[in-house]
């Protein structure tokens, strides 16, 4: 942050003077060198005392430093959230794989993960619309990262769905394409914007959004990831963060879908025997709230055109982990096996 | 104002993102609320136009909604218009005609005329003056005969031919390079509203490496054109035989071993959720079927029965 930018403000000539030998920011005042090295180098005309700019140099540090919270408070702020917000709307259906998370209330950043087929999109789907039908004035923002959206699907999935207010929930998902990060950013500024001034006039028109579902981040981030440079990284971690940031500030449940990769001879985290891991490398399971790892299970496939399927949680800080359930795709829809 | 990091602001050079992180500007909002370009291009020693480029990128989108979004209940509607292919079996097959955005691809054993049906198909898209790019990549189709069913047609337009574009390669490394223009082409001819990819499987021998790559790659391009501009797509492939129960010595079929014609690709090598998959199977010189072997909203599985329609020839492909 710049020296200019500290409220409250600074002697005026001091952060001037401080600008013209090169220190800009609090980092540079406090941390690159000793503050009396940097006295020295200040002009004489300015006519300060060493006193006096040591105090300056402390009150830049109390302003920069974090502030500090207490242990117990923390608590109550999250067990009085938590009963607040234990709405039952955003929910998959099937109280097996609801009870492995708790549900998808927002403020939540889920992974969902797997191989093709797997039933990732789907699940999502679910959610989404299973919201949309009990909710009347909300709305979900898909974004598409690959075309493959179908909407003959959904409104397959939709036909058998009961809801109070299934009719508008189309209308109500909003899709939109983004075919690379910078899109994606643009669509969440986008919606950022929107939301930041609808907080603050009390009446709305539209549906407020209360779930983003990021279909395929992989192809987004994937490309970047490389072995020679850690730039791809940093790319995907702030993002991520971003993400983060943005579920909490404006109450969303944001649900990210990822694609697998081949690990071999065996993942050691899965449950079940398997090849296969969540793709984007070890660290981005971290960044997330939770990570759900849905497969296929190939026994009793063909039993009238349904397959199974079995969901874990690899990892997760909001409930335990290595649980699993199964669950069965039936014409487009989940339901209990 | 917005609370987004500057160095999310991936159209700028990294010199001058890492000179904004130097000065201590982090967000968007600490640079718009406290400076102007004159002063920023001061302060941080960079050119005036640089620093117009930063408060541009930095004031972001503008619209009030989201870009390249809309509804699930819009996308179901501009899809609504069902174009013909000229064939009424495979029409109701398709459930009334062939809709924009999807891919339509045609299996069949030679001389089973799918190539035919694509080139016929071009017509209805001519008719409703659309662009259409036709990728011959087996010689099976030549202008001359594009013209000629275009001329056929009683509402025939001299013009036309125009609006037809023809492209022809055979090899493996054309078609990698065809692919990876495809997008920009696109681009350049925005009213292109069909596509045909005529042979697919030719380009694709059996030994051909990297087959998968190339797919994908091929997968992922249809389905970003399809989904952001609603391009119809008519694929058509060749089957290849499949040795059962012999044990695939190069030139000899040990007694007793069957041979099967399967559809070259797998329904994975194409979106899902928009593509149609056919096979025609003749019965007899004249007659046969038209399978469907998978649609957007179903796939057959074992044990219940394919969707199929009859169809008869007289010298092309007519109910």
């Amino acid at each position: 942050m710049r020296l200019q930018q500290f409220s409250p403000p600074l002697r005026e000539d001091l952060v001037l003077a401080l600008q013209d030998i090169g220190v800009r920011t609090e980092v540079d005042l406090i941390l690159n060198e000793d503050p009396t090295a940097i006295f020295t180098r200040l002009p004489s005309a300015l006519g300060i005392s060493l006193l006096e700019f040591r105090r300056a140099v402390e009150k830049v540090t109390e302003l920069a430093s974090a502030v500090p919270t207490y242990g117990d408070k923390q608590q109550e702020l999250e067990n009085a959230r938590h009963d607040e917000i234990l709405r039952d709307d955003m929910l998959v259906g099937l109280p097996e794989v609801d009870a492995l998370l708790g549900g998808f209330s927002p403020p939540r950043l889920v992974e969902i993960s797997g191989d093709k087929g797997s039933g990732k999109t789907t699940l999502a789907m679910q959610v989404a619309l299973r919201h949309l039908v009990t909710v009347s004035d909300s709305s979900v923002l898909w974004i598409d990262s690959s075309g493959e959206f179908a909407p003959e699907r959904v409104s397959n999935m939709l036909d058998q769905m009961r809801g109070e207010y299934s009719a508008s929930a189309l209308e109500r998902l909003q899709v939109s394409l983004a075919f690379d990060i910078e899109a994606v950013h643009e669509v969440l500024e986008t919606l950022r914007e929107s939301m930041a001034s609808r907080n603050a006039s009390s009446y709305s028109e539209f549906p407020t959004t209360r779930c983003i579902v990021l279909d395929s981040i992989t192809p987004l981030l994937a490309p970047m990831l490389s072995a020679t440079s850690s730039q791809g990284h940093a790319i995907m971690t702030t993002f991520v963060r971003q993400l983060r940031a943005f579920a909490d500030s404006f109450s969303l449940a944001i649900i990210v879908i990822n694609q697998s990769t081949k690990m071999l001879p065996r993942n050691p985290d899965a449950v079940f025997e398997t090849a296969r891991k969540p793709a984007l490398g070890p660290s981005f399971t971290f960044m997330t709230d939770a990570t759900l790892w849905l497969s296929r299970r190939p026994e009793n496939a063909d039993d009238g055109g349904s397959t199974m399927h079995v969901a874990e949680v690899t990892r997760s800080r909001i409930s335990r982990s290595k649980t699993w359930a199964p669950f069965k795709i039936m014409n487009g829809l989940l339901t209990s096996a | 104002m917005s609370d987004r990091p500057l160095s999310t602001l991936s159209s700028l050079a990294p010199p001058v993102l890492s000179a904004l992180a130097g000065a201590g500007y982090e967000t968007v909002q600490d640079l718009l609320s406290n400076s102007t370009p004159e002063q920023l291009s001061k302060d941080l020693n960079i050119p005036l136009p640089a620093s117009q480029a930063v408060f541009s990128a930095a004031a972001g989108p503008s619209q009030r909604s989201l870009p390249m979004t809309q509804s699930a209940a819009a996308m179901m509607g501009t899809t609504a218009k069902q174009y013909s292919t000229a064939c009424p079996p495979l029409d109701r097959l398709l459930g009334g005609g062939l809709k924009r955005g999807f891919i339509l691809e045609i299996n069949g054993p030679p001389g089973s005329g799918k190539e035919q049906m694509a080139a016929t198909a071009v017509r209805t898209f001519v008719e409703c003056d659309q662009q259409v790019l036709f990728v011959d990549m087996q010689n099976m189709v030549l202008p001359a005969t594009i013209k000629r069913i275009l001329m056929n047609s009683p509402t025939a337009d001299p013009d036309g031919m125009d609006l037809v574009r023809y492209l022809a390669f055979h090899t493996t490394a054309e078609f990698v390079a065809f692919v990876r223009s495809l997008p920009a082409y696109l681009e350049a001819n925005p009213s292109t509203a069909l596509l045909v990819l005529n042979s697919l499987a030719f380009p694709f021998q059996p030994h051909t490496i990297k087959r998968f790559a190339m797919l994908d790659k091929l997968k992922q391009v249809l389905a970003r054109a399809c989904a952001s501009m609603g391009l119809t797509v008519i694929i058509t492939s060749q089957l290849t035989t499949k040795m059962l129960e012999g044990n695939g010595q190069p030139g000899s079929a040990p007694p007793g071993s069957k041979s099967v014609m399967i559809p070259s690709f797998r329904d994975s090598d194409f979106p899902p959720g928009r593509t149609y998959r056919v096979i025609i199977v003749p019965l007899t010189r004249t007659t046969g079927v038209i399978r469907l072997l998978s649609s957007p909203t179903h796939v057959p599985s074992r044990g219940q029965p394919a969707r199929e329609e009859p169809y008869q020839r007289i010298r092309g492909m007519i109910s």
